[in-house]
């Protein structure tokens, strides 16, 4: 089922087009496309050009809330206008648009030859992959159909839920995040490192700050482990003893209660 | 499992549904707490094949109490790049799951190379693309298992190459591959004028007999162009143009799309059932026309509606 030849050269001919229009010359165009009486074949094919880029920052804006309002609408468009160009979208699904969208602004930061990081730039970049962390929990798998551990739950019996997800940020993004959503016109942060967990439960998006240790437990748990491995974990890159840690999670049961009524575990015997 | 309504039927033996709308994000909660007395609803394909959260929960109760039809915006059915297994398998699962009457997507192109514009691009109406997608067309139908329902799409351009046009091309094809078409009659009137063609001329030589489903919605007038926002109510003169379509199509399933700005509810519901007055056999006022907006910056195809918006949609940050 191969395609005609014509065919195929005038789709990736129309395709360049919409990705670099100043690239492709009035010649071609006028070879291509017919004029009417009210309409060049230039103008045309510029209603495609211009709402390829339209439509698409604009899904980015909706993608990335918190971040536009950092940048400003016409920054922001700007870098997913170089965005696009540089990666253009690849999947059918436009849930998969912002995907490399703080790989590419990490990739592109204007200060990659200081001698030390701009904090607005870090600040950016862990805005841009807050709200990517935030986004992909909405409609990623959930625990909505699964069975939620109890706070009777064994310990060796709990397992993260799927829309489950933690992540380390050098500035308090979630705090930003929901000041945005508050309308309450935030000022970009300070450096402070936060750990954040986000989860979904009953088809709402949670986040949760965590500390350090919480961080490092939560994460080996989201990596498929289990309660004592994940207590490893923390012993071994906090250097503590290890009984010491096990001794602290069973004497602090609030936060395991916590967590439990936050839905972030499932009750592995009852999968 | 329980055989699909459109399963292994041709497109003669699917139903007449009546006034549809659009099943939107934005409307989910209304729809969920009042069951709104609509006779049927259209999904987007690509807003639910994916989901793992509430916008699958959302349609597998919406399909259980109205008639659903799946169409979708990404098939690319035009295509010179291999048709995409993967999307395929995906649509048919959602299909296994929600029963719908039908599955329809666009007459067009959306990308080539492994890449995806995300719009319904025009593909040159010829012979040689003709054969290419009947092709296409028999294997999706074989794959899903039922006819797929096509749709005319909006136009800002036609090419030098043309040697067809549109209702010859959906015609052949129809007639090739007993697929059903989606008539969008709003569709008709912007490509219509956008390529300096009669709106008369193109129904006169439609395939009424093929036509499954029709679409309404809104555009926005540029001055030189038309642009298919889907931002606004239907025109006067897409209106009269759909009195004539529904005694054409003999009284074919009709949907209301409204992707930018969408309005409540009540207010989408308004305007579909205005289609009441011309199945009927009224005519639109074609006076007051809309004044046009030249040099607006309106956008083809919206598809940020899709975006769920999920910061309205979180919880406050949470101290635990």
């Amino acid at each position: 089922m191969s395609a005609p030849i014509e065919l195929s050269d005038l789709q990736q001919w129309m395709q360049s087009a919409l990705i670099e229009p100043k690239a492709t010359s009035r010649q071609e165009i006028e070879t291509r496309v017919r004029s009417t009486s009210r309409l060049s074949a230039v103008a045309a094919l510029g209603i495609y050009q211009n709402s390829y880029h339209l439509r698409i920052a604009a899904c980015m804006r909706d993608q990335f809330p918190a971040l536009c309002y950092a940048l400003g609408e016409g920054l922001f468009n700007d870098f997913v206008a170089e965005y696009i160009s540089q990666a253009p979208p690849e999947s059918y699904t436009l849930y998969d648009l912002g995907r490399r969208f703080a790989g590419f602004l990490q990739a592109n930061r204007p200060d990659l030859d200081a001698p030390e990081s701009e904090p607005w730039v870090d600040f950016i970049i862990d805005l841009a992959r807050f709200e990517r962390q935030i986004f992909s929990t909405f409609d990623c798998a959930g625990a909505e159909d699964l069975h939620l551990a109890q706070l009777t739950t064994p310990d060796p019996d709990l397992c993260v839920q799927p829309s489950l997800s933690v992540a380390a940020y050098g500035f308090p993004v979630g705090d930003y995040y929901h000041a945005v959503r508050q309308e309450k016109s935030p000022q970009p942060p300070e450096r402070e490192p936060v750990y954040l967990a986000v989860l979904r439960k009953d088809y709402v998006t949670h986040t949760v700050p965590v500390s350090f240790a919480h961080f490092i437990f939560l994460q080996e748990m989201c990596r498929g482990g289990t309660v004592g491995s994940a207590l490893s974990a923390v012993s071994q890159q906090l250097s503590q003893d290890l009984a010491r840690v096990k001794l602290a999670w069973s004497e602090v049961s609030e936060i395991r209660d916590n967590w439990i009524e936050a839905g972030f575990f499932l009750d592995r015997s009852r999968a | 499992m329980t055989v699909a309504p459109a399963e292994k039927a041709g497109i003669t033996d699917l139903p007449k549904l009546g006034l549809g709308l659009g099943l939107r994000n934005t409307h989910f909660d209304h729809i969920l707490n009042h069951w709104p007395d609509v006779d049927w609803f259209e999904a987007i394909s690509e807003n639910f094949m994916d989901s793992g959260g509430r916008p699958r929960q959302v349609i597998r109760e919406v399909a259980e109490r109205y008639p659903v039809v799946l169409h979708g915006v990404s098939l690319s059915i035009g295509s010179s790049d291999p048709l995409d297994m993967d999307y395929l398998q995906r649509l048919k699962l959602l299909a296994q799951e929600v029963q719908p009457q039908w599955i329809s997507d666009h007459l067009c192109w959306t990308g080539v190379m492994g890449l995806n514009s995300h719009d319904l691009l025009p593909v040159p109406l010829t012979e040689a693309t003709l054969d290419h997608i009947a092709a296409r067309v028999h294997r999706v139908q074989e794959i899903l298992g039922r006819p797929l329902i096509l749709e005319n799409p909006s136009t800002y351009l036609d090419f030098h190459a043309n040697t067809l046009s549109e209702p010859e091309f959906l015609r052949a094809l129809c007639e090739r591959t007993d697929c059903g078409l989606l008539l969008d009659v709003n569709n008709v009137f912007v490509s219509c004028f956008n390529t300096e063609n009669d709106p008369s001329d193109y129904f006169d030589s439609f395939p009424w007999s093929r036509v499954v489903q029709m679409h309404l919605a809104g555009h926005t007038d540029c001055g030189t162009h038309l642009i298919d926002t889907h931002d606004q109510p239907v025109r006067p003169e897409v209106w009269a143009l759909f009195a004539l379509a529904w005694q054409r199509s003999n009284g074919a399933s009709t949907l209301l799309e409204w992707d930018g700005n969408i309005p409540s509810f009540e207010e989408c519901h308004r305007e579909l059932l205005k289609a009441k007055a011309y199945m009927k056999g009224g005519l639109a006022q074609l006076t007051g026309r809309y004044a046009p907006m030249p040099g607006a910056l309106a956008v083809s195809n919206p598809v940020n509606f899709l975006v769920p918006d999920v910061m309205a949609g979180s919880a406050e940050l949470e101290d635990r």
